[in-house]
């Protein structure tokens, strides 16, 4: 018995770095195959045994030369309906390159900003509860399923607070009670506590998901306006790894290059 | 350096890159019309987040050496990729193709990186890798 424990180890210890490629890359129970093996993405989406399509997995947001949300959540060339004080905002962030970005100060993305990241995200879905568990930064989202309705004047939060429901095959979740201070893409959309977002789910097979959200913030813009629509990929066969913002760096040299940059001015709110 | 035993790592292919995969804006610090192409002996590998960063000593033809350093993604975004942690060591002699940045410090963001210390051939990628 103890031989074999140090045989086992021995060959653990003569794999070395391989055990990090074995998580990376096993085989996922539950994820049709093709006769080679391969994943079959193109296969129906799955469903759950209440008949709805299931959402659970790994996905990846696509981001192509044309769409790529995780940067701007409008194709090039088009412009959310800012107010004045958001539009000069947003217009300082873009010429700064991001002189206060959150995430440089290991704040956290927001809605829906995370599900555009370059990590990928699980979803896990269970009749009461869907939980999306975002590697970046390892954070948590809960869209709840079991009827309750939105919380009125919860504290704000990052993530907001989150109610699922079914639209025919489309999961909507509506989210409130954002905490001021996230940004909506990487180029900067701002929004304020009075921020609402519906995000629609729509898984059209195996391997795609398509996602349209949808901005309602009447403190910073002038209607509501609704997002490219996000491409999302299922990542099969692989798992998560844990990410945290840890010996942030990258912050000192930035607050020099970003020094004499910033304006003198208070910073801008959607509060003023 | 002997191209027969050299190997690329493509560290940071422009959709896999510090830029795709960065912490902060790539642009802020970095100058996509900087590009520098350095072969120096590593001295110090930081396997960490939000980047990894190495350094390494550039001879120059007159003899002086400068220390360069070069931010590459985070350990995650390397990982898929088909890296380990130990992929580069002190005193691996490398080649880095890379964007400067732009306050002209011997800092860069490395797109490419050729190791003459194995025969192993990896290959960047992003974290997410879309369906073809």
């Amino acid at each position: 018995m103890w031989r074999g424990g140090m045989f086992a180890l021995a060959l653990v210890c003569a794999a070395g770095g391989t055990a990090a490629a074995q998580w990376l890359s096993l085989p996922v129970p539950g994820i049709p195959r093709n006769a080679d093996g391969t994943p079959n993405l193109n296969a129906p989406a799955p469903r759950t045994a209440d008949g709805k399509p299931d959402h659970s997995g790994i996905w990846g947001m696509l981001r192509t030369e044309n769409a790529n949300p995780n940067a701007n959540l409008l194709p090039r060339g088009t412009e959310a309906p800012m107010l004045p004080w958001a539009a000069e905002l947003y217009k300082r962030r873009v010429d700064t390159f991001g002189y206060d970005r959150p995430m440089t100060m290991c704040l956290p993305h927001g809605v829906p900003d995370a599900l555009t990241s370059p990590y990928p995200f699980k979803l896990i879905q269970t009749p009461a509860v869907t939980v999306h568990l975002y590697e970046e930064f390892t954070k948590y989202r809960q869209v709840h399923t079991d009827g309750r309705q939105l919380p009125v004047d919860p504290n704000p939060v990052y993530y907001g607070y989150s109610v699922g429901r079914w639209e025919g095959d489309t999961f909507v979740v509506d989210t409130a009670g954002f905490k001021e201070g996230s940004w909506l893409d990487n180029d900067g959309h701002p929004h304020t506590d009075a921020l609402r977002t519906t995000e629609r789910f729509r898984r059209t097979n195996f391997g795609s998901m398509d996602v349209v959200v949808t901005i309602d913030d009447p403190k910073a813009y002038s209607r509501p306006w609704t997002a490219q629509t996000m491409r999302l990929v299922l990542q099969p066969d692989t798992e998560l790894l844990e990410h945290l913002c840890e010996s942030n760096r990258d912050l000192e040299r930035l607050q020099k290059i970003w020094q004499g940059r910033e304006p003198a001015a208070p910073p801008i709110t959607g509060r003023q | 350096m002997r191209t027969g035993l050299a190997i690329v790592m493509c560290v940071a292919l422009i959709a896999a890159s510090g830029r795709a995969l960065a912490h902060h804006s790539f642009a802020a610090e970095f100058d996509e019309n900087k590009p520098v192409k350095l072969t120096g002996t590593v001295n110090k590998v930081e396997w960490t987040n939000p980047h990894i960063w190495f350094f390494m000593d550039v001879k120059s033809p007159d003899g002086t050496v400068t220390n360069w350093g070069f931010e590459m993604a985070s350990p995650n975004g390397l990982l898929r990729a088909g890296w380990k942690r130990d992929s580069m060591k002190v005193g691996d002699v490398v080649a880095v193709e890379a964007r400067q940045a732009r306050d002209g410090s011997h800092n860069a963001n490395a797109q490419t990186v050729v190791l003459s210390s194995t025969g192993q051939r990896l290959f960047a990628g992003s974290p997410v890798q879309p369906a073809p």
